[in-house]
């Protein structure tokens, strides 16, 4: 049962901080409470967007020695892809909702805070 | 009872004001399906007090009140809106004068409108790339990254008015310094069109670090 799984836990825990039979095992200088919070990790790390149509539009930039006039096909063409980019990362953020599997650091937080840890007795 | 004025603000959940006539002139059936979720929304939520430098009129520009804002000292509006308006007239001279010199044929082609000049002049000063501080392996590199269109236009407009508030005589007006800039941008000449390609050289010098961004 999970709640004799939690009363053995806490049996453990106290053996282990007990001067009873050896040395304790663990000698916390805080109080062994979990936090009310996860740690916000990013799981995949993204790549840059764009970079084609930013290095097409830098080697125009590069052959017509800067002038904007001349290179406005490639400009054009970088800011829709640029525009593409953004509407796909705010897709992709809302579609990131879904949470196949596993639960967004975000929302854990404020399901655990919404629960907090009980800290006191009464 | 003591009200914090300083760090207030409004609920998140208050909506902007919509300032202008024409979105209310329109009729059911123009509508696309999100603004009218818009409208549903707006029935229901409150909504924020519109700030005095607003106006639902044909005139109201929001670049133009941005720029008077970023040109704006110690809170003197005034001032700020005063020098706008002279740097418009002065513009509106020049070109006139330019168009009653002109040949018959070429009489077209000057721009009289000051407000046209001011926009175009604001696109032709917009970079198209920018560069952003990234820390890798301890070190700091200049990465290219394509910016937004905020940001773009806050660039523009703070090279213009840096451009003419250090490099003029002091004996130079801000109106008349800013009319020759603006003109100048116009045409594509000018330290705040330099700046513009000295950031789009920076970029393309740095184009190699563009993998390390990871947005």
């Amino acid at each position: 049962m999970a709640s004799n799984v939690g009363i053995e836990f806490l049996e453990k825990v106290s053996r282990l901080l007990s001067r009873q039979n050896k040395k304790p095992v663990l000698k916390p200088n805080r109080p062994l409470v979990l936090k009310d919070a996860v740690a916000n990790r990013k799981l995949q790390k993204g790549e840059a967007s764009c970079i084609t149509e930013m290095s097409v539009l830098m080697a125009c930039w590069k052959q017509n020695n800067f002038v904007d006039g001349l290179c406005t096909n490639e400009i054009n063409t970088f800011y829709s892809c640029v525009k593409k980019a953004q509407t796909a990362a705010k897709n992709n953020s809302a579609e990131n909702m879904g949470e196949e599997g596993r639960l967004h650091p975000q929302h854990a937080t404020t399901l655990l805070r919404r629960h907090p840890n009980i800290r006191t007795e009464i | 009872m003591v009200f914090l004025v300083r760090w207030s603000r409004y609920n998140p959940y208050y909506l902007d004001p919509e300032v202008r006539k024409d979105v209310y002139s329109k009729t059911e059936t123009e509508l696309t399906a999100e603004e009218k979720e818009q409208q549903q929304l707006k029935a229901i939520r409150p909504i924020k007090a519109a700030t005095n430098s607003v106006t639902s009129s044909v005139f109201d520009d929001p670049v133009l009140s941005k720029f008077i804002n970023m040109m704006m000292k110690n809170g003197n509006k005034i001032l700020a809106r005063e020098i706008m308006t002279q740097t418009l007239e002065e513009m509106k001279r020049k070109q006139v004068e330019k168009y009653h010199k002109a040949a018959e044929g070429k009489k077209e082609e000057i721009e009289c409108n000051p407000y046209t000049i001011f926009h175009q002049a604001l696109e032709n000063c917009k970079p198209v790339v920018g560069v952003i501080s990234l820390k890798k392996g301890g070190r700091y590199y200049q990465v290219p990254t394509p910016l937004s269109d905020n940001r773009r236009r806050f660039l523009a407009m703070k090279w213009l008015l840096t451009e003419c508030r250090d490099n003029k005589h002091r004996r130079t007006q801000m109106h008349e310094k800013l009319s020759q800039e603006l003109m100048a941008a116009y045409i594509m000449e000018g330290n705040a069109i330099k700046k513009k390609h000295e950031m789009h050289k920076v970029a393309e010098a740095n184009r190699a670090f563009a993998h390390f961004r990871w947005w």
